[in-house]
């Protein structure tokens, strides 16, 4: 596992925090600042989880440091910033299990290996099934885990009860709980705190942030399409806000934009773009052991460590690219909250907000290789994106590395879709929280 | 009589009833106050200034703002978490606890973390508590009891709450001066007028204002209240304005209910939510004591309390000074006035439960028991925000002001600029009629909008355009960090220092630096906080305020419960018209999405094998029924469907399966043909409201040419399906006008027919159980009348009713499959065994390019193949969504979708998707039950396990 790579000084510790406190000495920054260079070895698009990610493991496994990773706004300000930091590795497809498996495995160890605190929570994941179809895709999903070796498994109401009180389990409710997926590894994390923990990581190494740095353009030559751009071209670099950059791979880790940006190269994708909206209470005393997702009722809940309840649902039935909250969203959350959980209907929503999600036909991303040359995609990744971050970001370094894709990145491919071999998440992903 | 120690004698403007004492507990001490009192006043009047403990070190705190947006008034009563002891009215035998306290108020353990604060630096849980790993959730346990917040009660009982909707011309948020003009003057142009006050009464800063101020405020008052084209909700808050003015009020003083939802569609909205006074962080700024002006003006003007006996006022303003007023009126000794105008400054405060000293610019000491401060605004732009503004700050004015909001958002008083009250009224005035004016417009246009039988007279109305005179605006000092370090965020404790510390470590940006530090996250939302945080941040990095930018408010204005989201809960239960008759005799009920069914009637092998044996009744009422009705009906079979229609005969019945864009299989049934242009489609129970849907989407977007209309008719009918050998004889009893004879209505037909008596009952000769059946769709009424006479007339028959467990049972036995559980969300036409069915040479249909390629290639694609399994244990029943694996691995090849035992054949059967090489009959599979033991089972040929060959069915 990489450490990591930073000065003695930078290292966090409670040893730290003491002398620091003692002798008034501050910290040093997380990350740098730096002005353009104009080439990189490799130019990355969207400092958020995957791109980050995807950053710090080029240079912590591959040694390859001359990269740029650029955002149009601050790091960590899309989607992995707007999630609701539930991870787990419960799916449906042993494609998607043994992937989002690996990510767990890297978010168990990450506050170790990235020398930064990301509270990991792993207080277990429930997905509660009121109908028989919704117990039997359970029983699916626990099935396919199980031959993964995967924790999971299918319980009934009253270990529902038992395990998260505060939930009405009695059979006269409207929809009865009939029973629940119960994935004790699963958990919630501190979303920035992981953005963060990547940034100072790949910094470390020497790699370059530059946030509020736009790219306007990609460019491309000798592809088939106008301007020379599209299948067959090969990728020559970047046009920002910041000036031109030159770069032999430049990867696409965007969510919200993935198909404008890909299509900057010619690149064309399955994607549709629908807001995914999320809310937030004030805080109350911890009361809600876990994660507690309900697909029939379109919600899912835990609470944080500092008291409040999160909440998000399903993506809306709509293609935009609005990220204004509504409040029909808010009621319906609302009313299901409620009639899973009556005791809480005095405490306040304090925010709701809104995030981009860039679904695919089959609910599973777009990673690795492009028709055009150089030209790499880590998108397409719905409403799951941040459980993904760490794999994702280790195994798309490691394609960038040896030019070959990694086991776990083929089921993913942009050939699928010619190839039609679709990767069926959408059972565990719809409202898979 | 109230005897509290700092209860003043009568003020002008107070709104307390001194002749009805509140007796309450605050912190299990009993105390007296008056109707009228919040509890924030009333323990005030009793002399105490604690009233919480802050989140992380836990230090005393006091009134700041004394109304809705204290950061430290957060009690507890009863089930209740987090109220707000400024805003919240005080009653009698109100028991009151303070949050967030160990073991009291007044000592406080963690108090300990206090001494500790340079080392809890913002974000220092990032820094530690990662080694050992394995101590990580024992850490968690620790820092999860710093949760701020009070408890909720999770046996509290159902509590109603209560929606409502609303259209009005012109909706105001806030009643001060200005909002309460513009009521007044949109009323008067003909508007009708909602007005939204967030406190408990109108007048909004005048009322602790002068007695000039209360002279002109009751005026405005009077003026609304007597005009009935006003509707007034006050102790209400407009929470959220979305898209076309869509808004949302949280009304929270209700007889009936706890609180209450209105919805509103405004044609205009004003907003004239006023300022909220900011306070000045500098060192010692949160002890007790310490206060804003007009906290010190609503206790003494408003509910008559001496807020303490010695202050310092810090003033940079005209409210500073009448706070100066204010406080020498009710017998506060001013100990010391610092003007900020003149240069003057506060360093610190300090003391231990409460202020004893502050500490001035120049180094000298003043001892008091209050500070106060009135140093500037911040301006609360949500609803403008949300509205899509971005509003601009103003440096010389210390203060944001809005940009450029739409043009039904009109923006007035503080939040628009500053000016005397008469200025402030008369652009209240001015932008009343304005908003009235637009409104009518709107009004005009939305009648224009779809055909009327009678149009509005006149013709189109001009826009009026804005041509109100803009409120000046005033120069005010820049205030916001004094000499020293402080508080910014009151309710997540942190500090001035700690936004620098955070910049120096990257966390430079105002997104950034608020999610390090949680500064602006708390219950204020940032009304408080905001500015501070941005101005910390720019004096730091050298900036200007505007450079930094500010965060985007979102939604709510204020928190808002979710019971009031919520409302009462309205999820329609549907029930079948027998669904009485059901529970009376022995029905077992079950959910199945909105409908109630019945699953059993006690023993569903029986069932089965009545059915089969004799006859049997099942109620599939919730089967989806449309009736499709015009000449082109065909043509949108056509496109819905994968097979032909434009040839069924009348009376003619036919199979479809319907697919998505993307050639998965999304719903089947039978559609027939009644008239020449008159066709009933059934769809699955479950995807009757998803097919209706779908069929209007393809009829509104794609197809508009399409003569041809669809009605939903679900619950319209009854749906009785008689199955069994003697369902003919027992038909034949019941049905008039109609020959029952395999020759004059053959099977997969449909006709009309008087049964039981009623007639325009609808009869369908097809059948899932696989026995000869009948399908008789009932107007609802009748259904009950019609069940009856079936079980009447058929007793010597066997007749007995039978669930849907039965059923379940025989159509597996027949090898039907399910949508959604043989099939899933990526299962294409082929893998149903189906993909003949498909006729794509029509000119267009649902899904044709995808099955095209699905089924005819290039497609490499391996569809699963849709099979019927037996165990080779006959008595062994795999749960449904076992897999299957190649033997010795654990490489999954396929999944039991449907199994049961069945009573027919007294063995266990299932459906299975598996691998196209491993569907050839014979094969033998392993299934792993869910306990991990694998059993064998075997591919058997053919489609059904039961009659094969549908002898039965077309006998």
């Amino acid at each position: 596992m990489p450490r990591f790579k930073g000065k003695p000084s930078a290292k966090y510790s409670a040893a730290a925090l003491i002398s620091k406190g003692i002798r008034r000495t501050s910290w040093p920054r997380a990350w740098g600042e730096h002005e353009l260079e104009n080439r990189y070895d490799v130019v990355i698009i969207g400092a958020g989880v995957h791109g980050l990610a995807t950053a710090y493991y080029l240079a912590a496994n591959h040694g390859i440091t001359k990269v740029a990773v650029l955002d149009k706004s601050y790091l960590g300000g899309g989607g992995s910033g707007r999630n609701t930091a539930i991870v787990r590795s419960n799916y449906l497809t042993p494609e998607g299990v043994a992937f989002y498996d690996r990510s767990l495995a890297l978010y168990n160890s990450m506050a170790q290996d990235l020398n930064i605190n990301v509270m990991f929570s792993e207080r277990g994941h429930l997905t509660l099934a009121h109908t028989d179809s919704a117990l039997r895709t359970m029983r699916w999903r626990a099935e396919v885990n199980k031959l993964q070796k995967i924790d999971s498994e299918v319980i009934g109401p009253d270990k529902v009860g038992e395990l998260v009180p505060s939930l009405d389990v009695r059979p006269t409710t409207r929809y009865p709980i009939l029973g629940a997926l119960y994935h004790p590894p699963g958990g919630t994390i501190r979303h920035d705190t992981v953005n963060w923990g990547y940034a100072r990581g790949a910094d470390a190494f020497g790699v370059q942030i530059h946030q509020r740095t736009t790219v306007v353009d990609i460019l491309v030559e000798g592809g088939d399409g106008p301007d020379g751009k599209g299948p067959g071209g090969r990728v020559t670099g970047v046009k920002t806000t910041g000036g031109d950059i030159a770069a032999d791979v430049v990867v696409n880790c965007t969510a919200g934009w993935a198909s404008i940006i890909s299509a900057m190269a010619g690149v064309r994708l399955p994607i549709t773009t629908h807001p995914l909206q999320a809310a937030v209470t004030e805080p109350v005393k911890t009361f809600l052991p876990a994660v507690v997702v309900s697909g029939s009722l379109h919600v899912y809940v835990s609470q944080t460590d500092r008291g409040e309840l999160v909440f998000g649902a399903s993506v809306d039935p709509f293609a935009t690219y609005s990220m204004r909250g509504s409040l029909d969203f808010t009621e319906e959350l609302a009313s299901h909250v409620l009639e899973l959980m009556p005791g809480v209907s005095r405490m306040r929503l304090l925010r709701q907000w809104a995030g981009l999600c860039d679904m695919t036909p089959d609910y599973s991303p777009v990673m690795g290789f492009t028709p055009v040359e150089g030209f790499l995609c880590d998108v397409g990744w719905g409403t799951y994106g941040f459980k993904a971050g760490p794999v994702s970001g280790e195994q798309m370094a490691e394609l960038i590395a040896t030019g070959t894709t990694p086991t776990l990145l083929e089921p993913f491919s942009y050939r699928r879709f010619a190839d039609g071999n679709l990767v069926g998440e959408k059972g565990a992903a719809a409202v898979g929280h | 009589m109230n005897d509290a120690p700092h209860r003043l004698p009568h003020q002008p403007g107070e709104v307390i009833d001194r002749d009805t004492p509140v007796r309450f507990s605050w912190n299990g001490r009993r105390m007296t106050g008056f109707a009228g009192d919040t509890i924030a006043s009333a323990i005030s009047s009793n002399g105490k200034r604690i009233f919480s403990r802050s989140m992380k070190y836990h230090r005393p705190r006091g009134l700041l703002t004394a109304d809705y947006w204290d950061p430290n008034l957060f009690v507890q009563i009863g089930p209740e978490p987090n109220v707000r002891a400024g805003h919240r009215l005080i009653a009698d035998g109100m028991q009151v606890k303070p949050q967030n306290v160990w073991p009291s108020l007044g000592f406080d353990v963690k108090a300990a973390n206090g001494l500790v604060g340079r080392f809890l630096t913002a974000g220092f849980y990032y820094k530690t508590f990662m080694n050992p790993a394995s101590l990580w959730p024992l850490y968690e346990k620790v820092l999860a009891t710093f949760a701020p917040g009070g408890e909720i009660d999770l046996d509290a009982p159902h509590e109603l709450y209560d929606q409502r909707y609303a259209h009005v011309d012109v909706l105001i948020a806030g009643g001060g001066p200005a909002g309460l003009s513009a009521a007044v003057a949109a009323a008067e142009r003909g508007a009708s007028v909602m007005l939204v006050e967030h406190n408990h009464h109108l007048g909004g800063h005048l009322r602790w204002g002068d007695p000039d101020d209360l002279a002109l405020s009751n005026e405005l008052v009077q003026a609304v209240r007597s005009n009935e084209r006003i509707e007034v909700l006050t102790d209400s808050t407009v929470t959220g304005r979305y898209e076309d003015n869509w808004c949302a009020i949280n009304q929270r003083t209700l007889p009936h209910a706890v609180e209450r939802l209105v919805k509103v569609r405004a044609k205009s909205l004003i907003v004239a939510a006023g300022l909220i006074e900011r306070p000045l962080v500098f060192e010692g700024n949160d002890h007790p004591g310490v206060m804003l002006g007009g906290a010190a003006r609503r206790l003494i003007n408003l509910y008559a309390v001496k807020p303490g006996e010695r202050a310092v006022v810090l003033t940079a303003n005209d409210e500073g000074d009448k706070t100066v007023a204010a406080l020498e009126r009710a017998g506060v000794e001013i100990a010391q006035v610092v003007d900020a105008r003149r240069g003057e400054a506060v360093h610190s405060a300090s003391g231990s439960k409460g202020v004893s000293s502050v500490t001035l610019g120049d180094r000298s000491k003043v001892s008091a028991d209050l500070l106060i401060t009135s140093i500037g605004w911040t301006a609360p732009t949500s609803l403008l925000n949300m509205a899509g503004d971005r509003p601009v700050y103003n440096p010389s004015a210390a203060r944001f002001f809005p940009d450029a909001p739409p043009e039904t958002v009109l923006v007035t008083g503080g939040l628009a600029g500053d000016g005397s009250v008469e200025q402030l009224v008369a652009h209240g005035v001015a932008t009343g009629r304005l908003a009235a004016d637009r409104a009518a417009v709107i009004r005009y246009r939305l009648q224009t909008l779809t055909p009327r039988a009678i149009p509005p007279e006149g013709s189109d109305p001009d826009w009026p355009a804005d041509a109100r005179t803009p409120l000046g605006v005033d120069d005010h000092p820049s205030m916001f960090r004094a000499l020293t370090h402080g508080i910014v965020d009151y309710s997540e404790d942190v500090s001035s220092k700690d936004l620098e510390a955070a910049a120096d470590e990257a966390y430079d940006s105002v997104e950034l630096v608020k999610r390090y530090t949680t500064a602006t996250m708390g219950p204020q939302q940032g009304k408080l906080e905001t500015v501070n945080t941005v101005a910390v941040l720019a004096e730091h990095r050298g900036q200007a305020i505007a450079e930094v930018g500010t965060t985007v408010w979102r939604p709510p204005y204020a928190p808002i419960s979710l019971g009031a989201l919520a409302g009462r809960a309205f999820d329609p239960v549907r029930y079948s018209a027998l669904h009485r008759w059901h529970m009376a005799h022995g029905g077992v009920p079950m959910v199945a999405g909105q409908w109630i069914r019945i699953e059993q009637y006690g023993n569903p092998a029986e069932e089965v094998r009545n059915t089969r044996a004799n006859v049997g009744l099942i109620d599939v009422s919730p089967l989806g029924k449309m009736f499709i009705t015009g000449p082109d009906a065909p043509k949108l079979l056509e496109q819905l469907y994968v097979n032909k229609w434009s040839r069924l005969p009348l009376g003619g019945v036919r199979y479809g399966v319907m697919v998505n864009e993307d050639g998965v299989v999304m719903d089947d049934g039978v559609t027939g043909r009644l008239t020449d242009d008159t066709y009933l489609m059934t769809t699955t129970t479950g995807g009757a409201g998803r097919v209706y849907e779908w069929a209007e989407m393809w009829l509104q977007t794609e197809k508009p040419e399409f003569e041809v209309f669809i009605d939903p008719v679900t619950a319209g009918f009854t749906s009785i399906n008689v199955a069994g050998p003697n369902s003919r004889q027992l038909m034949s009893r019941v049905t008039d006008g109609l020959d029952l004879s395999n020759e004059a209505f053959p099977y997969m037909n449909v006709r009309t027919a008087r049964v039981a008596g009623v007639s325009d009952c609808i009869v369908w000769r097809i059948g899932f159980t696989g026995e000869l059946s009948y399908e008789v769709h009932v107007p609802a009424g009748f259904g009950l009348h019609v069940w009856e006479e079936l079980l009447a007339h058929g007793a010597d028959l066997g007749v007995a009713p039978f669930g849907v467990e039965a059923q379940r049972i025989m159509r597996l036995e027949k090898g039907h499959f399910i949508v959604g559980q043989d099939t899933d969300g990526l299962t294409q036409l082929p893998t149903t065994g189906l993909a003949s069915l498909a006729k794509l040479d029509k000119p267009d249909s649902a899904g044709k390019p995808e099955l095209q390629w699905a089924i005819h290639g290039p497609g490499p694609r391996a569809h699963p193949v849709l099979v019927l399994l037996e165990p080779s244990d006959p008595a062994i029943v795999p749960a449904e969504a076992c897999q299957i694996v190649n033997a010795g691995t654990t490489d999954i090849v396929g999944r039991v979708t449907s199994s049961r035992f069945s009573p027919t054949l007294e063995r266990s059967i299932c459906l299975a998707q598996v691998e196209p090489s491993l569907a050839t009959p014979g094969t033998e599979v392993t299934v792993v039950l869910t306990d991990g033991e694998r059993i064998t089972a075997s591919v058997k040929e053919g489609h059904a396990f039961y009659d094969q060959e549908g002898v039965r069915t077309r006998g």
